[in-house]
């Protein structure tokens, strides 16, 4: 019965005070977020300017060292060249998928469900699947030998970490595709085509640019973890498919240059954020929540 | 030109009259991409000799056992529950917290809060996971454990926030009106007007956050020290360096987890809810 008093004791108090009760329920969960996930970031920039060790002198040696050096420049490169190639793979098969899913069944919650599923279990599991798959007389050197094909061993190459990027990113990019596909009026395709336009002109000239906002999230929500990612090239590319997460797993792991590994993070994080200017300039809704606008 | 023009009308008409047979094929093709190699998986699991092989040799249990008594995986599996159970408790708590703070008031600094809990899906892992040890275990100096749970709370409270949040919208605000109305302060009317309605939506995030902390790999491989890893950092080490059997094992295990909790999750909410983003 105490408890309770005291318990009406502090309502009666919030009551009078709406801004403290305000302050009392926003106030856990945005300090949490700041000084474990805002902090952390602004930390990091701060190592990025130091040297050899946390606590260094002040020295613009990190950023120097990674732009002069053409190694670094090149892994950047092949960086960027990836993940556009695994976001345009990945927005042309998810896109189909998703169309399919909308427009041609009624079983949506299933192969919601089916394309989901996949996404939630572990990520290194499904890179050690395609391991299975794709070192050489794997299951698709068996499944080649089968039909008197000769074997390919993609393992370790470009086409595999393709393969296994497109394989975690598809249900990524499924989703927005879905969402904006199945909130667009039916009526204006079928307007399209008693004009007479053709079903691949409707797509192009009503379909697509409607749902232009799913498609935009899609891309950039495949873009970014690829751009970032060091697991996929690590298990699937062996050592000619270096990409720049795995520089910086590297720096932690290995090299203990934790104010490098710091300033390539400030790297990532710009091209991060140039991307994420763009698509919201764009029309993409990347930071939406389901909520109600505020 | 008409020449060109009577192809792309053929081609026009087509798809018009095949539209449903592509959308099938595409459905068929797509599925079956994303689901083949989860079912090589668990065919390896029951594989006498531990790889895959065609004609597939004999199936057995034999490795299912050899993971029951392997004491390493064990622990890593007690290591994984002793993070993901706590950072599961103080995610959900926190996103509940921000949910009905969002929902309900309107303050200076909201954008800015519903701002920060969406981030860290956007930000690379291995950027967040870079800052993480720099300022947890730098910076602040906080002992292991601490930091990867709250490394976990940070990496999950964005997919609870999102699955409890609407919820929360779409909840009838008019039954905690009469609940005032008849009496009751606003806590009493948390307790038991607002919480048992949306106490599914909770659930569903809640599960979805512990399957994401289960499994949880870039964050933990970077703040956690040398000392008992968890389960999906047991697997990479043993992927990179002695594949064993039992891996295949453990795959089923992550898959069995993931699957149920998800259908469960699913379950208790919309299955459009984790569409949105």
């Amino acid at each position: 019965m105490a408890s309770r008093d005291r318990l009406g004791t502090v309502s009666a108090f919030f009551r009078e005070h709406p801004r403290l009760r305000t302050l009392a329920i926003a106030g856990p969960p945005a300090a949490i977020l700041v000084v474990f996930f805002a902090l952390p970031l602004v930390a990091m920039l701060v190592v990025s300017f130091q040297t050899g060790q946390i606590g260094g002198a002040w020295t613009l040696e990190n950023y120097r060292g990674f732009v002069g050096s053409e190694t670094y420049l090149t892994v950047v490169w092949r960086t960027l060249l990836l993940s556009a190639q695994v976001t345009v793979i990945v927005a042309a098969i998810g896109y189909a998928l998703a169309y399919s899913i909308v427009r041609f069944s009624r079983r949506t919650t299933l192969l919601l469900l089916l394309v989901i599923l996949p996404f939630w279990t572990s990520y290194i599991i499904r890179m050690y699947a395609w391991i299975n798959i794709l070192q050489s007389g794997g299951v698709l050197d068996s499944l080649l030998g089968l039909v008197g094909l000769p074997a390919v061993g993609l393992l370790y190459t470009e086409t595999a970490v393709l393969i296994g990027f497109t394989y975690v990113w598809l249900p990524l990019a499924v989703l927005p595709f879905y969402a904006s596909l199945s909130s667009l009026d039916p009526d204006l395709i079928e307007a399209s085509k008693d004009l007479g336009a053709g079903p691949i002109r409707t797509f192009v000239s009503v379909t697509l640019p409607l749902t232009a906002t799913g498609v935009i999230t899609g891309l950039v929500l495949v873009f970014i973890p690829t751009f970032g990612s060091f697991i996929t090239p690590r298990l699937l590319g062996g050592t000619n498919n270096i990409m720049i997460g795995m520089v910086i797993e590297n720096q932690f792991k290995s090299a203990f240059n934790w104010p490098f590994g710091a300033a390539i993070g400030m790297v990532i994080s710009a091209v991060v954020v140039v991307l994420l200017v763009l698509a919201t300039r764009l029309g993409g809704d990347l930071l939406g929540d389901g909520g109600e606008p505020s | 030109m008409s020449g060109r023009r009577t192809i792309s009308r053929a081609i026009e008409r087509f798809v018009h009259s095949h539209a449903g047979q592509l959308a099938g094929i595409v459905m068929i093709a797509v599925l079956g991409f994303l689901w083949l190699p989860i079912g090589v998986l668990v065919f390896m699991s029951f594989a006498d000799g531990g790889v895959l092989s065609f004609p597939p040799d004999q199936l057995t249990l034999r490795w299912y056992g050899v993971f029951l008594e392997n004491e390493a995986a064990r622990s890593a599996i007690v290591t994984t529950l002793t993070i993901s159970v706590p950072s599961t408790i103080i995610t959900v708590t926190l996103a509940t917290m921000t949910a009905y703070a969002v929902d309900r008031y309107g303050f200076r600094g909201r954008g800015t809060l519903q701002l920060l809990s969406t981030l860290p899906v956007v930000v690379p892992l291995v950027v967040t996971g870079v800052a993480l040890v720099l300022f947890l275990d730098g910076t602040l100096g906080l002992p292991d454990y601490l930091s990867v749970v709250l490394a976990h709370v940070i990496r999950t409270i964005p997919f609870a926030t999102l699955v409890i949040l609407p919820t929360f919208v779409r909840f009838d605000r008019g039954l905690e009106e009469a609940s005032k109305d008849l009496g009751a302060d606003e806590l009493a009317t948390f307790r038991q007007v607002t919480l048992p309605n949306v106490f599914p939506g909770v659930v569903a995030g809640g599960l979805l956050a512990f399957t994401l902390s289960f499994n949880e790999f870039v964050y933990t491989y970077f703040v956690k020290g040398s000392g008992d890893p968890t389960l999906p950092v047991y697997i990479w080490n043993q992927i990179r360096y002695n594949v064993t059997p039992e891996v295949n094992v453990i795959s089923v295990v992550f898959l069995v987890v993931a699957v149920t909790l998800v259908l469960v999750a699913v379950s208790l909410t919309r299955v459009e809810l984790l569409t949105k983003r």
